[in-house]
């Protein structure tokens, strides 16, 4: 080094004579001083001067930062706006107008307060905060890489994430439960534990959800799936990139490679029961209310009908076969192969064997092999229907079985063997051990590299269980310095577009610095005295005076001295999430679905998706019909070969790794979606529809009931003129007022909230 | 500059067409001061603006394609001898027991420099002089879906940025009214790991590839709404227009606003634009013939490859091009029957890529043009099944063959070499990074300037950094 040249040798010897010169006490690792790895102490609340617009101590930390440049917080935002930034925020779609004016028309002192909570009670809060969960946990519905085969059981771990939201599960338990979700139950005497319960079960699917490799190559699989694990709880829960260190010494923070593996070490007992599906699959019963009841009806319903599809695909091939029969008759026999027993002609032929010849005509349309066909186009389409059908008909049963990609311990001695040796990997290469460790914590926060000490049950009757629950209770100790504050940033960042820290999973040296670290401090205590609760801090976050203050800039010098708006001198506008974007028009067409839960949905997709779509020649995309199609996107399948267009378009990314935080990109793309795309053109139809059902015929009246349900207000007396000049452009005129609804929904205005 | 971009696009509206400043299709132009495609200059001075990536999946034969390895004669029907150097699934394929399967096609000499080429690709020979190839390639993976990602991406693992995104963050792309990096996949179905093959990984969205669609319209969403003329649209566009600029006129200073309002202006025109260029009608008949799609066996790749050349001709800085799809009958990947099924691949690709490699030459592009054959991973000299009479090849990552032309490329160059089984490289293998390096190279981009920071890192194609090969760089 540097690199591409070498240091002189005399500035190598004087280096290397220092190093030797150093007292040994030099060369032991000290706990690092780094604010991150460091307890946050105990700040006071600072005391404002302007004690009117300090509603809580979260303004009182970020008028202090204001006021050291002279700055203060804008002005309170009216109603409406408070009302349309609190629906979008907490349940992701806009507020009906009998809701607005409700709110509007509400002059009591905690109007604001009240609805405040109302909305944290909504049910759709737990779908629009579990979406920013997803996110992080890299939540798809396929496993990706060859042939994207689907997880049938993924979409239970979804349910449990807006349930844990909803429920306002406490955030340490949330933590726990899908780190260890198995290792629960303490045993006091010497038997063994019983199945985890079926919803701690489900909710360690977190640790499942990347990519997986299937492929054979098993030791450099097992760790690719475990390396992931350590570097997804790191991130995710840690806010640390100590999945760099997998391969060397962190280059920034003090994360050596032992470390890495220490923390991987943890997980060596894991343990995936292979079905030689993809996926792998645990029992989990339906634990919710009545699901258990609707799960078995729905599943038995099905079997009804793949018996009657079956039995219908058996009376629809008898034809063929006579066809096929009397087709084979006139070939040539085949050179006899030595294992068959008998004779050429005599040979009854089966399903399997029409099922060949229909693949083989099948494969053969560009005409490559010269042989005749025997089936018609429609006789195959029609057998491709039934396939189709009783291949979906059987998936839909399979996600209803009471199962969970969870995992388990694997069975130690006498059944199997002990706890695997965790070794470092050299470079990261899962053939090259380094030297062996035992599971510790990270050393930059512990001050030392001891063993952990594993929390074991004290009969040592079962060695490979404990070690995933020892690491989450150290995860959420209340001593850990980085777990609450991390997911306070967070919510922070989901209400204010940017966290505190704004690299929201990297905490270390190469992330940004928090911009009000006593503020941060303070939270991340608050959330631990608050027994870990998010609706609580969203209370404390949503009623303080810094977010309810105005998106418009106000104040000149703020501008000039703050202009990125780090002080918070005003509030961040916003463009929406593609999920938002989407039921959003749902909401205002109508049409939207409020259904919660169960297995995934499929929206149309647009129509140049069919090739894609396809995996060897079979429909994957199972187009739901009717309200199914119009659910919450949060229910959408999420296949990661194939991202549903719409939501791509609006920065949805393919999730292979946790994303802490997504673009809000502006692309032409973007504009041919929302004007062209057959999902928005048939909402705007029913958008009018509802339109005219609540307003009459008269075209002034129409314009202002379009803008109050796009866009939570009366419009200008300048609007309507330009909207009746437009309307009564359009021909035919029924279209007109489709014509409006389509404008409205492509204003800037919709998506992006004040 | 004084004029705000809203304001230079009014006043260019009427059609000055393809300026350096203008915005793209696929653009982000949330930040507004900087065009995330708007034309970089290269880091040192090559030939080729545009590039054009044929990928075949499922993992191509070497043996039967473009490595001439007539030693295997010898072998043929006994086990490969022990070959050094090789780890993971393959070396497991190669200790059990196996017979070797020599091509069953015929190999000659081609074009001036004599270079032997398999005579499934006549065609392909016949520019052969054009042609620089490298052999003993090695991916890090023997799997279809890592090794695809490996070749695309330069990392196994899903995520990454794809090679055509990276040269469209360094270099941007010329035409306003299309993306700058275009994809164009079999018509029968998608490749193993889908759009995660052309993604932006960890770059910027603008920088992902625009999947167009082999069949029909190529743009989704590009045709105007059903019973909406383009003067009514316009209309609507208006008010549209209208109303953002009262909303962003309120709100003074938020340059997403009126990014936003460019990107409407723009999607309206590149309805116009875009299926011009996209339109194979205006092409001569002979034009048509040479591609091949007047035959329904070379029509689907013809299409694409002909397509291919008017994108490039109109400013697209990258297009990539698969054939085959995930695994079965129409991808390379021919674990049985290679004697029936390699006929079948090449009579589907050879005459639409000399095709377009003739073409370009004649219309001036290829200079200007770098086109790049590629597949996933290389295939095994022998199988382990003992008893079929239809055998075929295994997945080999240490044999993969790939050639580029156009551009500084130098044709009838060779770097790397196999041994005489066609197995692995006679020496070191040469890892894709430096075929990547190169690629990158032949573009005016260093791959080690050509980084991002992302998690705390310089990110690059190359990963650790890769060697050019300059032999194959005239």
């Amino acid at each position: 080094m540097p690199p591409g040249k070498t240091l002189p040798a005399q500035d190598i010897a004087a280096i290397e004579a220092w190093i030797q010169g150093l007292p040994p006490t030099a060369a032991k690792a000290a706990p690092s001083r780094y604010w991150a790895f460091v307890k946050s102490a105990k700040h006071a609340v600072p005391t404002v001067r302007e004690s009117s617009a300090a509603r809580n101590a979260i303004d009182a930390f970020i008028l202090d930062k204001l006021a050291e440049k002279s700055l203060t917080l804008g002005p309170e935002a009216d109603r409406r706006t408070l009302v349309r930034r609190l629906y979008f925020d907490l349940v992701g779609v806009p507020p009906r107008p009998e809701e607005m004016n409700s709110f509007v028309e509400d002059r009591s002192p905690k109007a604001y307060e009240g609805l405040v909570d109302s909305l944290l009670a909504d049910v759709r809060y737990g779908e629009r905060w579990g979406r920013h969960w997803l996110d992080l946990a890299r939540y798809a519905d396929t496993n990706g890489y060859e042939g994207d085969p689907e997880w049938p059981h993924a979409w239970r771990y979804r349910d449990y994430v807006i349930d844990s939201f909803n429920q306002d599960k406490p955030y340490d338990q949330f933590v726990k439960e899908q780190i260890a979700g198995d290792e629960f139950f303490q045993i006091v005497s010497a038997v063994p534990a019983p199945l985890p319960e079926p919803e701690k079960q489900v909710a360690l699917s977190f640790l499942r959800l990347a990519p997986f490799n299937r492929t054979p190559v098993s030791d450099e699989n097992r760790d690719s799936l475990l390396s992931e694990m350590t570097s997804t709880v790191s991130s995710v829960f840690l806010g640390l990139t100590v999945g760099c260190a997998k391969c060397h010494d962190h280059k920034y923070d003090m994360v050596p490679t032992r470390d890495f593996y220490r923390m991987k070490a943890f997980f060596a007992t894991v343990q995936i029961t292979n079905t030689g599906r993809a996926g792998g699959y645990e029992p989990a019963d339906f634990y919710k209310p009545g699901q258990k009841a609707w799960a078995d009806e729905t599943r038995a319903q099905f079997k009804k009908d793949v018996e009657q599809s079956e039995a219908d695909f058996k009376e629809f091939q008898k034809p063929l076969l006579v066809k096929l029969t009397a087709a084979k008759k006139l070939e040539k026999p085949a050179k006899p192969k030595p294992e068959d027993t008998k004779p050429e002609d005599s040979k009854e032929l089966t399903a399997k064997d029409l099922e060949r010849e229909i693949n083989s005509e099948n494969n053969n349309a560009s005409g490559f092999d010269k042989k005749p066909e025997i089936f018609t186009r429609e006789e195959k389409d029609r057998y491709l229907q039934f396939t189709e059908r009783i291949g979906r008909l059987k998936k839909a049963i399979d996600r209803l079985e009471p199962l969970a990609m969870g995992l388990r311990n694997a069975d130690g001695p006498p059944m199997g063997p002990n706890v695997p040796t965790t070794y470092v990997l050299r470079r990261g290469e899962y053939d090259s051990l380094g030297e062996p460790v035992e599971p510790g914590f990270l050393s930059a926060i512990e001050g030392h590299s001891n063993p952990a000490v594993l929390e074991l049950d004290r009969y040592k009757m079962f060695p490979t269980r404990g070690r995933r629950m020892t690491l989450a209770n150290w995860i959420v100790s209340p001593n850990n310095p980085l777990t609450s504050r991390v997911m306070v940033n967070r919510i922070w960042q989901h209400h204010f577009g940017r966290g505190i820290v704004e690299t929201a999973s990297d905490f270390g040296k190469n992330g940004t610095p928090p911009s009000h670290p006593e503020l941060l401090d303070w939270l991340g205590n608050r959330f631990v005295d608050e027994k870990w609760s998010v609706k609580a801090m969203h209370r404390l976050i949503l009623n303080s005076s810094a977010y309810r203050q105005t998106s418009y800039k106000t104040d000149k010098r703020a501008e000039q001295d703050d202009p990125d708006n780090r002080l918070l001198w005003r509030f961040p506008r916003r463009r929406l999430e593609g999920e938002a974007i989407r039921d959003s028009v749902l909401a205002v067409s109508g049409r939207l679905s409020l259904k919660p839960g169960g297995p995934p949905v499929y929206p149309p997709l647009p129509e140049g998706l069919d090739e894609a779509q396809k995996v060897q020649g079979v429909n994957t995309w199972e187009t739901s019909a009717g309200e199914d199609a119009r659910r919450r996107s949060i229910y959408i399948f999420q296949r990661r070969a194939l991202n549903m267009p719409f939501l791509e378009t609006f920065d949805s990314p393919v999730f292979n790794a946790p994303c802490d935080r997504r673009r809000h990109s502006i692309t032409a793309l973007q504009a041919l979606s929302m004007y062209d795309s057959d999902f928005v053109n048939e909402e705007a139809r029913h958008f009018a529809g509802r339109v005219r059902s609540e307003t009459g015929p008269d075209v002034a009246e129409q314009i202002r009931g379009a803008f109050q349900i796009a866009l939570g207000r009366a419009p200008k007396p300048a609007e309507v003129r330009q909207a009746q000049s437009l309307m009564a452009a359009v021909t035919p005129v029924a279209n007109a007022l489709t014509a409006l609804c389509r404008v409205l929904l492509n204003s800037n205005e919709f998506i992006y909230i004040d | 500059m004084a004029v705000s971009r809203r304001d230079f696009l009014c006043r260019t509206r009427n059609g000055i067409g393809a300026l350096a400043l203008a915005n793209m299709l696929a653009e982000d132009l949330s930040a507004a001061s900087v065009d995330p495609l708007a034309i970089k200059p290269q880091h040192l001075p090559r030939k080729a603006k545009q590039c054009i990536f044929m990928f075949m999946a499922g993992g191509a034969s070497q043996i039967d394609t473009f490595d001439y390895k007539p030693a295997l004669q010898k072998y043929a029907g006994k086990p490969l001898p022990k070959v050094p150097g090789l780890s993971g699934e393959i070396e497991g394929f190669l200790d059990s027991p196996n017979r070797t399967i020599p091509s069953p096609f015929e190999f000659r000499r081609y074009g001036q420099s004599g270079r032997y080429v398999s005579t499934l690709f006549p065609k392909i020979g016949e520019s052969v002089d054009d042609l620089a190839f490298i052999h003993g390639i090695m991916v890090d993976n023997n799997n279809h879906g890592p090794a695809t990602m490996h070749v695309n991406t330069g990392s196994q693992l899903q995520g990454s940025p794809s090679v055509g995104s990276w040269i469209s963050y360094g270099l941007g792309s010329p035409n306003q009214n299309l993306p700058g990096y275009v994809v164009i996949q079999d018509p029968r179905g998608a490749p193993v790991n889908g759009a995660a093959v052309w993604g932006n990984g960890y770059l910027p969205a603008s920088y992902q590839g625009t999947l167009f669609r082999s069949t029909g319209a190529p743009i989704l969403d590009l045709n105007l709404p059903k019973g909406l003329s383009r003067e009514q649209q316009s209309k609507e566009f208006q008010l549209v227009r209208w109303l953002n600029e009262q909303h962003a006129s309120e709100r003074p200073g938020e340059s997403e606003l009126e990014a936003r309002i460019n990107a409407y202006e723009l999607a309206f025109r590149m309805q116009a634009e875009a299926p011009r260029i996209v339109d194979l009608s205006t092409e001569t008949a002979a034009t048509k013939a040479l591609y091949g799609i007047d035959n329904p066996v070379t029509e689907p790749f013809g299409r694409q490859c002909l397509l291919a050349r008017r994108l490039v001709e109109n400013g697209v800085r990258h297009v990539l091009l698969v054939h085959g799809v995930e695994i079965g009958k129409y991808s390379w990947d021919d674990h049985g029957n290679v004697k029936e099924r390699m006929p079948q691949h090449a009579a589907e690709v050879d005459q639409p890529v000399a095709a377009l490699l003739k073409d370009l030459k004649a219309r001036g592009l290829l200079n200007e043009t770098l086109v790049v054959w590629a597949s996933e991973m290389g295939r095994t000299p022998f199988i382990n099944d003992l008893k079929s009479d239809k055998p075929g090849r295994d997945h080999n990552q240490y044999g993969l063959v790939m050639w580029m032309a156009g551009g500084d490329v130098k044709g009838g160059a060779t770097a790397g070499e196999t041994d005489e089984f066609g197995i692995r490289a006679l020496n070191e293998p040469i890892p894709l990074r430096d075929v990547h390096a190169t690629v990158l190279n032949l573009m005016g981009l260093s791959d080690e300037r050509l980084t991002y920071l992302h998690a705390g890192r310089f990110r690059k194609l190359t990963d650790i950094g890769g060697r050019v090969l300059n032999q194959i760089i005239a």
